[in-house]
């Protein structure tokens, strides 16, 4: 298998386990859920198609899966008023769960190189995401209130 | 990396699953415990060494799907994009300006910390960014991994790994439940350029605010495209010499105060 088909096929996996995700916590139906990560599928694999393109390709994937998504929901974009529809039955919370729990499954082999490290990293590691976090969010109040959009 | 063969991974993430979205949303007092979160925190318990269950082999097939998988909330943010592109563009100074908080402030909290625990020119790499793939690329061409700066940046990468996205989960869950700052501000402030993490801290705020749901996620999607075009060049060209001249900057008082203590 080539890595696109890989790609693919570990697409539609998580796919399906968000779609269960989706009928278990959030009591939407089967029906709408699997109907909503397929179409949510589609335009993944949409974007994927598009970042291979000759002279597309020096910016990563996720860049063009976003603007394909973004694109695609533009209201005077044909369609988009029912992809929304569609899409909006899965949750977000149930398309987060599966994606955690691939990183959780992976950690163990980060845990044996954790314990190499000096405990200090962890009061660092911490102040560095609160840092990121804090500084943008107090950042961004500022301007919103500036901009008028809060 | 053989995807369908290792169907006891994706056996385990379905149970996973079933679990976690079961037990749902725990709330105590300030603190906002999401079904990603038990998912994340059961899968590594199933993944520890001492347990056996898995192989290391295993573990990296996991580890593949993760950014294939990311790729779904990927669209399901985008979607969320396009509806509200009027409210994003009356935005558009705070999305751009708050880059400079998510690119400075791994420095200015960080570096003082490291500094103060005396962890050497490591402290460049560890505080110089948020220590994703792309940060680690950098350091390695500038510096390779086997330097001090090296050997920060890999551990800010498997610390933030492993508590990442539960520290952010946990520390926006308190914050938006404070009320000081503006959801869709906060929104921003989770675009940290890291899939997980970003998924973390939206669904903490989501939690407190589910009437603004679809906005929050725009913002946060729209600030994680930035820090993903962004990224790359504003943390070569800008945050690491200014990790490193701060570094320098306060190293210098430590040594002053090493040496007066020798000469004691």
């Amino acid at each position: 298998m080539n890595k696109l088909q890989n790609m693919t096929v570990a697409m539609v996996l998580s796919g399906l386990l968000m779609a269960v995700g989706n009928v278990i916590g959030y009591q939407v139906d089967w029906y709408s859920s699997l109907l909503g990560v397929l179409v949510i599928i589609v335009i993944g694999l949409i974007g994927m198609a598009v970042s291979q393109l000759p002279g597309l390709n020096k910016l990563p994937m996720v860049f063009w899966i976003s603007i394909v998504a973004i694109i695609i929901s533009l209201p005077s974009f044909p369609g988009s008023a029912w992809v929304i529809q569609i899409t909006k039955k899965v949750q977000f919370l149930a398309v987060t769960t599966p994606i955690l729990a691939y990183a959780g499954l992976s950690l163990g082999k980060d845990i044996e190189l954790f314990k190499k490290l000096s405990w200090k990293i962890v009061p660092v590691t911490l102040a560095v995401m609160t840092g990121t976090f804090l500084f943008a969010a107090i950042i961004a109040q500022f301007v919103l209130k500036w901009e008028g959009a809060i | 990396m053989d995807i369908l063969r290792n169907w006891k991974i994706h056996l385990l993430v379905l149970i996973i699953v079933v679990m976690s979205e079961n037990l749902g949303v725990v709330k105590y007092s300030l603190i906002i415990l999401l079904p990603l979160l038990h998912a994340l925190v059961l899968g590594g318990i199933i993944s520890f060494p001492k347990f056996k269950i898995l192989s290391t082999k295993q573990m990296e097939v996991a580890a593949g799907i993760l950014p294939i998988a990311m790729m779904l909330l990927i669209v399901k943010i985008g979607l969320d994009i396009g509806p509200n592109i009027s409210l994003l563009f009356h935005s558009k100074g705070a999305l751009l300006l708050q880059e400079i908080g998510h690119f400075f402030g791994t420095v200015i909290l960080g570096l003082p910390i490291a500094v103060f625990l005396r962890m050497g020119r490591e402290s460049i790499g560890a505080t110089y960014s948020v220590a994703r793939e792309p940060n680690i690329a950098i350091i390695a061409e500038k510096f390779g991994l086997d330097s001090p700066e090296g050997r920060g940046v890999m551990a800010t990468y498997i610390c933030g790994t492993l508590v990442g996205a539960v520290w952010l989960s946990i520390l926006t869950g308190v914050v938006a439940k404070l009320g000081i700052l503006h959801p869709y501000a906060l929104a921003m402030g989770s675009g940290v350029g890291s899939g997980s993490m970003m998924a973390a801290s939206v669904g903490s705020i989501i939690a407190a605010y589910p009437e603004m749901e679809q906005q929050i996620r725009a913002y946060a999607g729209a600030a994680n495209l930035m820090s993903t075009i962004l990224g790359i060049y504003v943390s070569l060209f800008f945050s690491l010499p200014l990790a490193t001249k701060l570094y320098n900057f306060l190293s210098k008082f430590q040594s002053d105060k090493e040496t007066a203590k020798e000469k004691v």
